[in-house]
């Protein structure tokens, strides 16, 4: 039974890994592939090789595609850890009372990928989900062969060549190889080979470390595209950011350094496994739970995080009704949680002297109560207005600015300006952003994508014949090429297709020079508050009166107004700015007789005869207290979101 | 074995006569579409092969090319030539490669009209070197510095910023740029990380750093004298700004312009022109080097945190002219600058001039405002016939996108530029021959072994330059003395000038953009300094 136990672990997490990812975590893995690229190409082959380690980048981006239908990349990436787990055991030697020993690398592997949360927009190159865990087999192929190899020239030779051509094509994993697998020659004691005495064994360790050392160098004069000392970190991922890039490559050098030990400590792990069956069992279980808790640990988890993902994958859909959901499961999901909250954070107060006690109170109870980020609310925002709601409903939802859970904060601007600006017409800033990005970062399929789209637009059509073309070349993609390529050529088709036909509303607009000073948000909000063309659309004079409002400002509002009014079809004015109209004309004590709903007369003089009678014990108590009742109004909004950051 | 050999050649000629077309071709109406489009175009006969790929729709392809007594014969829509038959073609006893393309539509075949490839007895500089870019707007991160060997397909990274730059300091590099078209004299900036001017000078590294407390910055558009040890440069303070809406996709401005000399052998920096309220940019020496020219906007605004934002709002106003000023390269005197070309008047701007190595041409671009003219589509070349006396727009090279960056060769009977009319966005090297008469030939894209190497490539090619000897000094040795050298700081010295009444006075720079001048003699400045 044991026995059978024993042999079942290894499939049953991996079977249950799969599963998280799939029904979890499937736009992670969705964006972790729009976000690489691989080419059906002979020149996309060849500049991998541009770079030691590019080859295995190649082969980690041809594995990343398959993200795309995430169930499947899953298992693609499953079925690889478990075969570094199961050749872990078999390259060291490991004894099977310790086999739990093997779930520490390929714990560090899904680690590294599953840990990064934000880290996934500024990765470099994009294909670091594969490749790692590629470049751990290929250490235990190189610890398996020279394993393997009976004679002395046969191991010298396959520790050569692994170092040299191994380094060129996988740089730093080549070289890990060979150095563990000179060590395992050292260190083992009932090495297959009789002829081998000690001298030799030493040699062939002493040569891995002399080949480690000086592969990298003899090879740099091949190689224009990095530092020489780069070289013995070449296959690794990177971020442009030190501190990030040590965090990220911790597990890689936790993964690496493990072979090395294991390499080591082997024989005299096997000795001692020997001896000691008892205590082995309880270390085997111990290292099998320090692994999964390591990977629960570790693993990244933010709801707003998620629901920015599968956002963004809704938008690059243009499917506004996606994104609208999203936006609304994820604020109202734990309603009654916040409720409860509520309640007892307004005990929690009454029991405070001081409005300093009682902001203390209310400032531990934030975390209770749901605030999205600043992308989520762009993202809401857009989508309400493509389904010309967002005048009626943008401020019934929940606002905000929380901070992501990152180590730095990562501009919106690379997440998502390509799309945001691209959706709001500023095409030029589209390109931008799809030019940074791809300078950065690498091409990716959504910045082809996004290219290609910005090209149509303009109509540029040999421009956009450029992209197509390399979507052409992909797996996933091709389709979408196929379909764009006729109607680059045609304004008429092009401009009745979505998402042209919803996004050329928005380029009414005069040409201005312009930096976004990497704030989209800002950028955005001016935007709209001063370029519009003598002639607009409704559309774009609709996203003015929105962002006109979002800016809490009178005097824009009333200038939006106006050119709302000048193009609208609907002489009925939406909710919120009916809202807008009734408080600002109160606060100005200015009646422009524009009529009003009587639903919205009575909701103001609710909201103030509440507030002339309530009494909170300090200022920060009230937006959470009053947002059940006045949450949904264009009020609540002036007078208690204020101070948002936005980046 | 024998037998075999000859069945398998049976069958080979078989399948090979099966789809070739057999008695009268039917003439095919439609147009000849290849690209590159290497139709009647003009190339020097020690060119690489232009390959090329056939466009026309059709179920099979066969391409007879003829020059003389010599024939080739290609199938497929891909037409690629090995050296051996490219070199029997272009050294054939004609001064034209014919080229027929024939295609098969269903089962017929018939043919296109066919068109020439001419070849020129004017040889063209072996090599070539430009900076290979991802197309950006701020952000950068591979800039590689390529030399490639225009008679065949070899292409060399002379050195690469990835070298030099670490995961949080970036390094750029840019305007390199060779003296007398020769290896031995080559100089590139490096800037931020690590940054200087680099000088190569007879395989010898120097890294200068020329931004002294007297000058703007460091130099940036260089010209290298034709005589002497003297570089020019222009000073800038450039800024660039996106677009909202607009085929022009960025604006480059500099707020600020001076033009400096840099004496190699004292590294010694003096001012040449640096009125404040001039934009002078773009030095280029006459082929005597008794002459620079340059361009300049005539720009007030009052220096300061405004200034940058102002020139963006004064930007179509910014039309540059052409002048001369003098030189005496011996004395290292400076005549007066003079006007050569109101570009104003013609409420254009015009930039980048650079002289042919015979004396007899300056190219320049033309534009309709502003000082980069990359990155506008309303930029053209325009030539200057100095044997005629004739200034005109290059009409039959240029393209509905930007032309810009023209280089001599060094026989002065061949331009290269770097265009954007394949797609409006991505640069590409395009030559053109320019005959006794001052026309110009058909532009021609720079050969590449894939010839859908262009439409599929998302690099940006710039910079061009002739060169006619490789670059010895290799990539590693290059990163090796940027990153293990600190810049040398370069001097300062004052500008030695006469006035229209040959009056000596020497001007300092100072930072703030004025200048002070004073009379120091008489006299200085012979006749001949003013012919050129």
């Amino acid at each position: 039974m044991k026995k059978i136990t024993g042999k079942l672990a290894a499939p049953a997490i991996a079977a249950i890994l799969w599963a998280i990812l799939t029904f979890t975590q499937s736009e992670v893995l969705l964006k972790t592939s729009d976000l690489s690229l691989f080419l059906f190409d002979w020149t996309f082959l060849k500049e991998s090789f541009m770079i030691p380690g590019g080859f295995l980048g190649w082969a980690g981006s041809f594995f990343t595609q398959f993200l795309y239908i995430p169930w499947l990349g899953a298992l693609l990436w499953v079925a690889m850890l478990y075969a570094a787990g199961h050749l872990t055991v078999r390259a060291f030697g490991i004894p099977s009372k310790l086999k739990a020993l093997a779930a520490l690398p390929v714990a560090a592997l899904v680690i590294a990928n599953m840990s990064l949360g934000y880290g996934m927009f500024i990765m470099r190159p994009q294909d670091y989900f594969f490749a790692p865990t590629l470049g751990y087999l290929l250490i235990l192929g190189i610890i398996s062969a020279v394993r393997k190899a009976p004679l002395f020239w046969e191991k010298t030779a396959i520790i050569a060549v692994s170092a040299a051509a191994g380094f060129i094509v996988s740089g730093v994993f080549a070289l890990a190889g060979t150095l563990a697998a000179g060590i395992c020659v050292l260190t083992e004691a009932d090495n297959d080979c009789a002829e081998m005495n000690n001298g030799k064994k030493t040699g062939i360790a002493i040569l891995s470390l002399a080949f480690c050392i000086a592969a990298p160098v003899l090879l740099y004069g091949c190689f224009t595209r990095y530092r020489l000392a780069d070289s013995w970190s070449m296959g690794l991922p990177s971020i442009s950011d030190d501190e990030w890039t040590v965090r990220i490559r911790l597990s890689y050098w936790f993964m690496l350094g493990l072979s090395l030990l294991f390499a080591a400590l082997m024989p005299t792990l096997k000795k001692a496994v020997a001896a000691k069956s008892d205590k082995v069992r309880f270390a085997n279980v111990a290292i099998s739970i320090i692994a999964v808790l390591s990977v629960a640990t570790f693993w990244y988890k933010d709801a707003n995080f998620k629901a920015e993902l599968k956002m963004s994958l809704a938008v690059d859909r243009s499917d506004w009704e996606e994104v609208n959901d999203i936006y609304r499961q994820v604020s109202t999901k734990h309603l009654n949680r916040e409720k409860k909250a509520l309640e007892k954070r307004k005990a929690a107060i009454s029991v405070t002297g001081t409005p300093e006690q009682a902001q203390f109170v209310v400032k531990e109870y934030e975390k209770c109560f749901f605030q999205p980020t600043r992308l989520m609310v762009m993202f809401r925002d857009l989508a309400l207005l493509k389904q010309n709601k967002a005048l009626d409903t943008a401020f019934t939802m929940r606002d905000g600015a929380k901070e992501q859970k990152s180590l730095t904060q990562i501009p919106m601007a690379f997440q998502a300006g390509r799309q945001l600006y691209m959706h709001y017409g500023l095409v030029n800033m589209a390109y931008r952003w799809c030019l940074e990005d791809q300078v950065e970062h690498g091409w990716s399929y959504g910045t082809l994508r996004y290219m290609a789209a910005y090209a149509t637009l303009l109509n540029e059509t040999e421009f956009a014949a450029k992209y197509l073309g390399k979507l052409d070349r992909t797996l996933f993609h091709r389709n979408w090429s196929r379909k764009q390529r006729p109607l680059s050529a045609d304004i008429q088709k092009m401009s009745q297709e979505l998402p042209y036909r919803e996004i050329i509303p928005y380029m009414s607009f005069s040409d201005r020079m312009s930096n976004d000073l990497v704030k989209c948000e800002t950028y955005i909000m001016k935007h709209f508050a001063e370029d519009r063309d003598a002639v607009a659309s409704p559309e774009f004079d609709r996203a003015a009166l929105l962002w006109a409002m979002r800016t809490q400002n009178i005097n824009l509002f009333w200038k939006a107004l106006s050119q709302y009014l000048s193009t609208a079809s609907d002489i009925n004015l939406p909710k919120h700015v009916q809202e807008a109209v009734i408080l600002y004309s109160n606060l100005e004590k200015e009646d422009l007789g524009i009529p009003i709903d009587k639903s919205v007369k009575d909701s103001y003089a609710v909201f103030n005869e509440y507030f002339q009678h309530a009494r909170f014990s300090c200022e920060a108590e009230m937006p959470a207290s009053v947002w059940f009742k006045f949450g949904n109004t264009y009020y609540y909004y002036y007078y208690f979101i204020r101070g948002l950051q936005t980046f | 074995m024998k037998k075999i050999a000859l069945y398998l050649c049976v069958i080979l000629s078989v399948a090979a006569c099966a789809d070739s077309p057999k008695g009268n071709l039917v003439k095919i109406g439609e147009s000849v579409c290849i690209f590159p489009d290497y139709s009647e175009v003009t190339i020097p006969r020690n060119i690489a092969p232009t390959n090329f790929v056939i466009d026309n729709d059709a179920d099979a392809y066969r391409t007879i090319l003829t020059n003389g007594d010599v024939s080739v014969t290609k199938s497929g829509r891909k037409i690629c030539f090995g050296s051996k038959d490219w070199n029997r073609l272009t050294n054939g006893t004609g001064n034209a490669i014919s080229v027929q393309i024939q295609l098969k539509k269903g089962a017929q075949w018939g043919a296109l009209e066919p068109f020439n490839i001419y070849l020129s007895d004017d040889s063209i500089d072996q090599y070539i070197t430009y900076r290979r870019i991802p197309v950006a707007v701020e952000s950068y991160e591979i800039l590689d510095m390529c030399q490639r060997d225009i008679t065949n397909f070899k292409e060399k990274i002379f050195f690469s910023n990835t070298m030099v730059q670490d995961n949080e300091s970036g390094t750029c590099v840019n305007c390199h740029h060779c003296g007398n078209y020769s290896a031995s004299k080559m100089q590139f900036h490096v800037r931020q990380f690590k940054g200087g001017t680099v000088l190569a000078i007879n395989g010898e590294l120097r890294k200068v750093n020329m931004k002294t407390d007297s000058t703007m910055s460091a130099g940036v558009y260089p010209s290298w004298h034709p005589t002497h040890d003297y570089i020019a440069y222009s000073n800038n303070k450039t800024h660039q700004s996106v677009h909202a809406m607009s085929h022009d996709k960025l604006e480059v401005i500099d707020e600020e312009n001076d033009i400096i000399l840099y004496n190699i052998n004292e590294n010694a920096v003096s001012p040449i022109e640096t009125d404040s309220s001039e934009l002078e940019c773009f030095p280029a020496w006459s082929a005597d080097g008794r002459t620079l020219y340059y361009v300049s906007a005539h720009y007030e605004a009052p220096f300061g945190p405004e200034r940058k934002s102002r020139i963006f709002l004064d930007r179509k106003n910014l039309h540059f002219n052409l002048y001369a000023k003098p030189f005496n390269p011996d004395t290292r005197t400076w005549g007066p600058h003079y006007l050569v070309y109101d570009a104003e008047a013609a409420d254009s701007s015009m930039t980048w001039p650079r002289l042919s190595p015979d004396g007899r041409y300056m190219m320049t671009c033309i534009s309709t405002h502003g000082i980069f003219p990359i990155d506008q589509i309303a930029s053209d070349l325009f030539i200057f016939d100095f044997k005629n006396g004739t200034a005109r727009k290059a009409t039959e090279i240029n393209s509905q996108y930007a032309e810009s960056y023209h280089v001599w060769s060094s026989n002065s009977k061949w331009i290269m530029w770097s265009t954007r009319r394949e797609d409006g966005v991505h640069t590409r090297l395009y030559f053109s021959h320019i005959d006794e008469n001052g026309n110009f030939s058909k532009p021609f894209a720079l050969p590449q072994k894939n010839p859908e190497f262009n439409r599929t490539n998302l690099f940006a090619f710039n910079i061009p330059e002739f060169m006619t000897e490789p670059i010895g000094i290799s990539a590693r040795e290059f990163a090796e003395f940027i990153s293990e050298n600190d810049a040398v700081p370069a001097a300062f010295e004052s500008k030695r000038e006469t006035d229209e009444s040959g009056v000596l006075i020497t001007t300092d720079y100072r930072v703030d953009g004025t200048t002070s001048a004073s009379a120091i003699g008489k006299g200085q400045a012979s006749e001949e300094m003013y012919l050129h």
